[in-house]
């Protein structure tokens, strides 16, 4: 189960891209309003702290700034080590901790994922200095890949966690080059050290092989139980820097991050690199154009807490009233409309959906319904795009945009759960380049919009560049999976004696498709994997179509490489013969190239029932029994005069071992 | 018509493939239970005349012989039952003897329905009945000695090993005395022994497939035999239909005393409560007041159900026009519908997917 997303005392525990405002410290000051005479009393003595506070401050402000923040592989425990600093300073108590950690320990055991909290500022005494270290987290999977990277440059210094046994992964490699190429300090530090498998000296040594940092003194430390916690806290402050920027100079100021507040507008999650901003100014959003007064500016304890102003160094939220999420573009620069800024942060990318699916409701009359959770869903995520869809055998839908699997994954779940709706996903695609044969160049996602081949030029699809890490027994297994699913291969390295970096340039079609369930079963597990886009190329694509009792079914068409269509017409067809039930007649299910049939299975005719007595004069239950079977049908889908269940159309995308 | 069924809840012990409500070791309950009958019996609220009464369980046959006679007298004192009426006991082979059958017949009961559900003796051992092979026929030649004319066998179908073969030398041994056949298949109900031991593997029961085709061949078999389908699990011989079932398909009222016991009186539908405690205290498991669409969808399962069909004029009166269902058309046009004399009927051979047929309809 998902849990609810408000539920953190801490922190909202988050879904990229899709938070929920943290709760707001405001709401509960205004409450105690009744006494006047000690508050006026509190109010001068506040303003006293506040003042002293606000000298020391500035006097060498910079100085005791930490912003930092915490990468690594999947599940080598990256948000226990967050949890942790957030207890050993006492940020929060012990006793509020407990729901975060059970929250996301539950959504991670479901998803496999780490869940993005919003920043955190800690206070730290060190040697007798309060240090203000701000934890920025990040996503970590390969589909935020433009995120993380946002986030990483709003630091200084990321904290690379390994795990002892485990070692050096795909995504640990991944992870520390978008530090380094960030310019950002990394202190390695080995996590696990608990477990009787933990092996940290050698994983120094690898880390220091594979990634090619010093780790010969990271801190060996055991997230789970709490040892050496100390000694992360003091390697942040001792060697990570200070951020550097002008105070004085003109706003300068990074977007890494943005959620949706239904009263404040879109809030924006930012870096101050130079200058100030504060309550009433005038800012601008350097790739918009757009321009907001400020309603609000603050920082997270972790909780919204409302401050004066922020300053260069600072990590903070900006309000201002902004309607749309759509208009707070993550990588975007802030600057002050009156006073810009000649030039923007580096880094910036539009980010553009690479996965691509139908998504239509199981209840035809929930189209409305459907529209709206996805217009929710999107207030909290830009990523997100959707636009109508019509297909003649689930009606009336939308064809989606995703950052990748794992992104479509996570909002089909989330429109069922929280929107409380049946819905069809389609197969996820990715987008073509069609280039017809009259010069015009189509991009297309969905395989029934494809033009007939007599019209098609050449088709371009996208690859890109995986790296896949592997004990070296796997090799084999891995460079056979990567040939089989069109690969071109690049690279063969020896990392260690014990592990190998294998690289290929893959099609993303085929990545999609079951490239992960094959690696996982192939390396028993042992496989790590990660991938960037690296452009179109030119394939030999074909369009397969699946009839069933001679009728076309436009949402079981799939675009797939002509070497594979015999195969994947054969896989499919036989897979729609084990989910598609017996009817009255004969089903015939073929699968089609244009007009010639590749592919043949047929659904024999349904003549079994169950001749159970009507006892006693009991038509009640024989009623409700054919009511209840009637229910489960409207979940099904009529093609022609066959009736075929919702999970059909989701069978394409996984063919069972036994398919392979 | 109208008819009236009673519901016994005792059996000598409890099938495995049971789910109906009856109780095995309850005989300290059976006189309590009995007065509680009576009294139900007498002062109920309706009055009409009786063409049908059954006494079903559990296993009637089982009870002492005078308690069916005392219930029997309560209906006659309280309801008019007609002279031709049909009155049926169900029995277990174990439980029937000379004196029992006579007595049965001196109280005026004229139709026996018998448990019989397979001759053979592992699988009879298996399902936890008590009889055997020869305790059938010797049941079977005692009934037709005390003058019993009108005799039904339960059969079960899709038990374990099973073979088609058998199922006809099983109709074979059986067709000369009786009239009528009911064939059930094998259902395995929710928390019954029979579930366990299909989930541990200690049975295994037949596809359904293979259950089909022996249904579909001993349908056959029976029809040349001169037993005539006139429901999808009912054979007859000419004049032997049960009136009491047919009552059923057909809407026509009936009272249900007992435990579990159902009833139907105009377009409401009820049943008692299925434990005694329940049943003593007058708590009803099931009380209902039939939509028009449900009503609808009653002619047409039930009538399907049936050789007679449903009627399609009569469908119209209660506000329905199946003409302008579309599935409906389309199974006219696959002829697993058809027309006959204003009556909707079902191809028999497709009597096996009625589930499926009637659900597009309703």
């Amino acid at each position: 189960m998902l849990a609810p997303l408000n539920k953190g005392v801490m922190q909202a525990p988050l879904w990229f891209g899709a938070r929920l405002p943290p709760k707001s410290q405001t709401q509960t000051a205004q409450k105690s309003k009744q006494n006047l005479a000690p508050r006026l009393i509190l109010f001068y003595k506040d303003l006293l702290f506040d003042l002293f506070y606000a000298i020391i401050i500035t006097m060498n402000r910079h100085d005791k700034i930490r912003n930092f923040c915490i990468v690594a592989h999947i599940d080598h425990g990256k948000s226990t080590l967050a949890d942790r600093l957030i207890e050993k300073t006492g940020t929060l108590a012990k006793r509020d901790m407990q729901n975060q950690l059970l929250d996301s320990m539950e959504l991670e055991r479901e998803k496999g994922i780490t869940i993005k909290l919003t920043p955190t500022r800690m206070l730290y005494n060190y040697e007798g200095q309060e240090y203000e270290l701000n934890l920025i987290d990040t996503p970590g999977h390969v589909d935020f890949t433009y995120e993380v990277s946002r986030s990483l440059a709003a630091c200084e210094g990321a904290i690379l966690i390994v795990d002892a046994s485990q070692g050096v992964e795909a995504q640990t490699l991944a992870n520390a080059y978008l530090a380094l190429d960030n310019n950002l300090e990394i202190l390695p530090v080995i996590n696990k050290i608990d477990l009787p498998s933990a092996r940290p000296e050698e994983v120094k040594k690898e880390i220091e092989d594979v990634v090619g940092i010093p780790a010969m003194h990271a801190p060996c430390i055991s997230a789970k139980d709490g040892t050496n916690i100390d000694q992360v806290l003091e390697m942040i402050v001792k060697e990570f820097p200070a951020p550097k920027g002008d105070e004085n100079g003109k706003l300068k100021c990074l977007i890494f991050d943005s959620y949706y507040d239904n009263f404040k507008g879109a809030i924006c999650l930012v870096r101050v690199f130079d200058g100030s901003v504060k309550v009433g100014d005038k800012i601008k959003m350097m790739q918009t154009d757009k321009t907001f007064d400020v309603t609000e500016v603050g920082i997270f304890v972790p909780n919204t807490k409302p401050v004066d102003v922020l300053r260069a160094g600072d990590v903070g939220y900006l309000a201002s009233s902004i309607k749309t999420i759509q208009d707070v573009a993550v990588g975007d620069t802030i600057t002050n409309a009156l006073a810009p800024c000649l030039e923007a942060l580096p880094g910036y990318k539009k980010v553009q959906p690479v996965v691509f699916c139908g998504i239509f409701p199981v209840d035809g009359a929930k189209y409305q319904e459907l529209k709206d959770a996805l217009e929710k869903l999107k207030l909290n995520d830009a990523s997100l795009q959707y636009e109508p869809e019509v297909s003649q055998a689930l009606g009336f839908g939308f064809r989606c945009g995703f950052l990748g699997l794992l992104h479509l994954e996570i909002i089909s779940e989330r429109i069922e759960r929280e929107f409380n709706l049946d819905i069809i996903t389609t197969a996820p695609g990715v987008y073509y380049l069609v280039h017809k044969t009259n010069g015009e160049v189509l991009k297309l996602s969905n395989p029934s919009s494809l033009p007939s081949p007599v019209e098609i030029d050449y088709i371009e699809e996208p690859y890109v560049k995986a790296s896949i890490f592997a004990p070296p027994e796997y090799v084999g297994a891995i460079m056979e999976l990567c040939q089989d699913k069109r690969g071109i291969y690049k690279d063969l390295t020896y990392l260690e004696e014990k592990r190998v970096r294998v690289d290929y340039k893959l099609p993303l079609g085929e990545i999609i498709y079951d490239f992960f369930d094959s690696l996982k079963s192939r390396t028993k597990g042992y496989a790590s994997f990660d991938y960037e886009m690296a452009g179109f190329e030119r394939s030999d694509l074909v369009r397969v179509d699946i009839l069933l009792n001679g009728e076309k079914c436009d949402a079981l068409s799939i675009i797939v490489h002509k070497d594979k269509a015999y195969a994947r017409g054969r896989a499919l067809t036989e897979k729609l013969k084990k989910i598609i039930p017996r009817q009255l007649f004969e089903v015939p299910i073929q699968a089609a190239i244009g007009n010639k049939i590749i592919a043949r299975e047929t659904v024999s005719a349904m003549r079994k029932d169950v001749l159970a007595k009507c006892y006693g004069g009991d038509i009640t239950r024989k009623r409700k029994l054919l009511e209840k079977q009637k229910e489960g049908k409207k979940r099904m889908r009529k093609i022609g005069s066959v009736e075929i269940p919702s999970e059909a159309f989701m069978s394409i995308l996984k063919l069972d071992d036994g398919d392979k | 018509m109208s008819g009236i069924y009673v519901h016994i809840p005792f059996c000598e012990s409890k099938c495995l493939y049971c789910a109906f409500a009856s109780f095995a070791g309850k005989n300290s309950e059976q006189k309590r239970y009995f007065e509680k009958l009576k009294q139900e019996i007498l002062s109920s609220n309706f009055t009409f005349k009786v063409d049908s009464i059954f006494i079903g369980g559990g296993t009637p046959s089982s009870v002492d012989k005078n308690f069916i006679a005392e219930i029997l007298s309560a209906i006659k004192s309280k309801f008019e039952v007609s002279d031709k009426a049909e009155i049926t006991i169900e029995a277990n082979p174990n439980s029937l003897d000379r004196e029992k059958l006579e007595f049965y017949k001196s109280i005026g009961i004229n139709r026996l329905s018998i448990g019989v559900q397979s001759l053979d003796n592992t699988v009879l051992k298996k399902l936890g009945r008590l009889h055997n092979h020869a305790q059938v026929f010797d049941a079977l030649k005692e009934a037709k000695r005390a003058g019993f004319e009108n005799i039904n066998c339960d059969l079960l179908l899709g038990l374990e090993n099973e073979k088609y073969n058998f199922l006809k030398k099983e109709v074979k041994l059986l067709k000369k005395y009786v009239t009528h056949f009911s064939c059930y298949m094998l259902q395995v109900e929710e928390n019954t022994r029979l579930e366990k031991m299909v989930l541990d593997g200690s049975v295994k029961l037949p596809s359904d497939e293979k259950t089909i085709e022996n249904y579909a061949k001993l349908t056959k078999f029976l029809q040349k035999n001169g037993f005539f389908q006139y429901e999808i699990s009912n054979f007859a011989k000419k004049g032997y239909k049960c009136q009491h079932n047919l009552n059923y398909w057909r809407r026509g009222n009936y009272l249900g005393f007992g435990l579990g016991a159902h009833s139907f009186m105009d377009e409401k539908r009820w049943a008692n409560g299925l434990t005694f405690e329940d049943y003593y205290k007058g708590r009803k498991s099931l009380e209902e007041k039939l939509t028009e669409r449900q009503i609808v969808e009653e002619v047409i399962m039930l009538g399907l159900r049936c050789e007679e069909g449903f009627d399609k004029q009569n469908l119209l009166e209660k506000g329905y026009d199946i003409e302008k269902n579309q599935n409906f058309q389309e199974l006219k046009k696959l002829q697993i519908l058809f027309e006959d004399g204003g009556k909707i009927k079902i191809n028999p051979a497709y009597y096996g997917a009625s589930n499926l047929v009637i659900e597009k309809l309703i």
